[in-house]
């Protein structure tokens, strides 16, 4: 079998969360089919700048093909139509135009998807939000598995959506929340789906202390992994940490591992190690007394796993479905909606060490029966071989919606996407059998 | 944090989340939750605030007040927009022509900035209202937190002037400890010598500082010419026995001899007396031991 890899950045220096699922499934997968990996010739999800060489590369052994994108994101054009779809009453080629704005718009890549479909059995394209994605997936929808890493934001209100969820051949989702929120906004049930996430190559062996020593950290202390980021909860993280601290005789101390993006508070307990390597991430997550994550905005969240998989329990934001659904099946993370379950529940991580380890144990367990790889791979084979099974006739009524005409595109009929999604269900989502298997 | 099951296979994370509010309610006891903080800086701000300076009302205000009309995004196409396509087309094509008679840049430019202004403007307002909201429901909790704390304050302070006033109190009231030191035989045919040696060590013994009773005994020597003269001897025991003196000033007595008569009947029985109070207390030089200061 083989299988094309579509994703908007790739590279083993690119650390985004699709970009790093894409390459590990890409990694992994290639132990199942030959693998080829699609992508644009952009390092920076910003501008696209076009800043690696356009043609073949390989990256840890996996064949990779780079297109150039054909201009970079203009911000204040991007900024101004995406007030217009999000806010306002808006066309259909509105919200195209947005799509084209976001980028990454590479013709190139989206012509060759098209003229390479026999040489492929299946194109994998990770994020559905993305010109490529989009794009890529109209050009051969009857050979189109989708990673959506969804979010739930704006975008996923957008009416151009639905018809590819609904149109492609499988979707394969990170979390059940994910699932239920594409399932509310486009109604894609008939669509083969699975939850299936991704794993993580957690090292066989972690030295905290080697962490400590290098960083010079001693006593407790409470990590945060990830770039840090208004869109990632930090400020709030960082008020809901400085209110702990003045209430606490012996606080934890606040490890920050990441790039910074706002400036961070001068506080004697927050220390901030600037990006730091695979390495010392894993030994400062096993070092740790628990792992937060305040963000609202998660379509999985990987570190989050990794911490489980380390055995250490999580402090999660509880306005993110996804997150707060997650500690629930897992029963192995505690969350926070307010400030002051932030400081009680970080308290009783902290002081109530027994617990923190029995969460850590399930966060452990959990890790390994829905996230560890050779449950990864097994979902993405075991979807491949139902589609190979799938009657011809069956794929072939969930063909795409072609796009309506030229004056349909351009009539404002479709409400703000905030308006959308004020509609869609939120909340975690309720999962009978989360102990039998996702 | 004892009360949480500590076995992995039984933790709960929904169970544990609801003690974690339910800690946090106790915690807040009588405060006031998250809804009612909100509701009180709506309304009742009156009771907490200083009316002439901020008014109860001010977030409504400044809510209807912030209510701006709609902004009109303006591109350099707008001048030419219709939801016709033909009529877009033509003025399109007449453009040029349009521009003979003036020219539409600036105009498109300046409104185009003013749609910006009008933009940012109203998040401005966005932002004000935030803090306006934040600042005055803070205000609030720190209000009813001063409130808390003066009402607390004022509690520990007549408290702590109770226990002064309780202290005062003890100190002057005479107590009898029994077992304190071994008891005098009842019998003792003859008083101590009454030198100055026998006197340190009968106070080490009983614990009563020596300089107390080289006082008492100084006092009764100049108390000659007051008052009847009290003998000497039948002194002695009371000088050696448990009796602990506190004389408040408000206990200072005269000193005559019908209140030294009892005292020395007390002393002799070994009972305690008010006598020896007053017997203390007779002059503002002796005042200086520790129990009278």
């Amino acid at each position: 079998m083989k299988l094309a890899v579509v994703v908007q950045r790739y590279g083993a220096e690119i650390n985004g969360g699709a970009e790093l699922h894409a390459r590990y499934i890409a990694e992994h997968l290639a132990r199942h089919a030959e693998i080829e990996v699609l992508t644009t010739c952009a390092r920076d999800y910003i501008t696209w700048r076009n800043e690696l060489t356009p043609g073949l590369d390989e990256v840890n052994g996996v064949p990779v093909r780079r297109f150039p994108v054909q201009r970079e994101r203009d911000p204040g054009q991007f900024g101004r139509r995406s007030r217009r779809v999000f806010e306002e009453r808006h066309s259909l080629g509105d919200e195209l135009a947005w799509l084209e704005s976001e980028g990454p718009a590479s013709r190139a890549l989206v012509e060759h998807v098209r003229a390479s479909r026999q040489r492929y059995d299946y194109f994998l394209f990770f994020s559905y939000r993305y010109y490529h994605a989009y794009h890529g997936a109209r050009a051969v929808s009857d050979r189109a598995v989708l990673v959506p890493t969804a979010e739930r934001d704006e975008a996923i209100g957008l009416a151009i959506f639905p018809p590819v969820f609904r149109g492609v051949r499988a979707i394969m989702y990170n979390s059940f929340e994910e699932r239920a929120m594409i399932q509310a906004v486009s109604g894609n049930g008939a669509v083969p789906g699975v939850v299936v996430g991704i794993g993580s190559d957690i090292p066989e062996r972690v030295e905290p202390a080697r962490f400590r020593q290098k960083h010079g950290i001693a006593g407790p202390y409470a990590i945060y992994v990830g770039r840090i980021d208004e869109n990632k909860g930090c400020s709030e993280l960082f008020t809901f940490f400085q209110h702990y601290a003045r209430r606490r005789r012996h606080p934890l101390t606040l490890v920050l591992a990441g790039n910074p993006v706002i400036p961070i508070p001068p506080h004697p307990l927050i220390r901030h190690l600037g990006f730091v390597s695979d390495e010392d991430k894993f030994d400062a997550v096993a070092g740790a007394e628990l792992l937060i994550m305040p963000s609202r905005l998660e379509s999985l969240s990987m570190v989050t796993l990794e911490a489980w998989a380390l055995g250490r329990p999580v402090l999660a934001n509880g306005t993110c479905d996804v997150l707060k659904g997650q500690c629930l099946r897992s029963n192995a993370g505690l969350y926070y909606e307010n400030e002051a379950e932030f400081v009680e529940a970080l308290y009783m991580l902290e002081a109530n060490r027994p617990l923190a380890r029995a969460l850590g144990e399930r966060g452990l367990a959990y890790y390994q029966r829905h996230y560890a790889w050779p449950v990864i791979e097994r979902k993405y084979t075991d979807m491949l071989e139902q589609l190979e099974r799938e009657p011809v006739v069956e794929a072939s009524t969930r063909r795409l919606e072609p796009l309506p005409g030229w004056w349909e595109r351009r009539r404002p009929r479709l409400p703000p996407t905030r308006q959308v999604m004020a509609d869609v269900p939120a909340g975690p989502a309720v999962v009978q059998t989360a102990e039998s298997g996702q | 944090m004892s009360d949480f099951s500590i076995r992995a296979d039984s933790v709960n994370v929904e169970e544990i989340m609801r003690r974690v509010r339910a800690r946090i309610r106790e915690k807040r006891g009588v405060d006031y939750t998250e809804e009612e903080i909100q509701e009180l800086a709506a309304v009742k701000l009156e009771k907490f605030l200083d009316p002439q300076k901020v008014r109860s009302e001010l977030l409504q205000h400044f809510q209807r007040t912030a209510t701006a009309p709609p902004n009109f995004a303006f591109e350099d196409t707008t001048l030419f927009e219709s939801h016709r396509g033909i009529v877009r087309v033509i003025r399109r094509l007449l453009g040029p022509i349009l521009k003979l008679f003036f020219n539409p840049n600036p105009l498109v430019h300046a409104l185009h900035i003013q749609s910006q202004l009008n933009t940012r403007n109203a998040q401005h307002a966005d932002l004000s209202y935030e803090l306006m909201h934040n600042l005055v429901v803070e205000l609030t909790r720190v209000s009813i937190e001063v409130k808390n704390l003066k009402m607390r304050v004022e509690s520990l302070s007549s408290r702590l002037d109770f226990d002064e006033r309780r202290a005062r109190a003890l100190e002057g009231a005479v107590q009898y400890r029994p077992g304190a030191v071994p008891a005098e035989p009842p019998s003792a045919p003859e008083p101590p010598v009454r030198d100055e040696e026998g006197e340190a060590g009968a106070a080490g013994a009983t614990g009563a500082a020596p300089g107390r009773s080289r006082r008492r005994r100084r006092r009764r020597g100049r108390r000659g010419g007051g008052g009847e003269p009290v003998p000497a001897g039948p002194q002695a025991p009371a000088e050696t026995g448990s009796m602990v003196e506190r004389a408040a000033p408000s206990d200072q007595a005269p000193a005559d001899t019908s209140a030294a008569e009892p005292a020395a009947a007390g002393a002799r029985t070994g009972e305690p007396g008010p006598a020896r109070a007053a017997e203390g207390a007779e002059g503002p030089d002796e005042e200086s031991g520790p129990f009278n200061q």
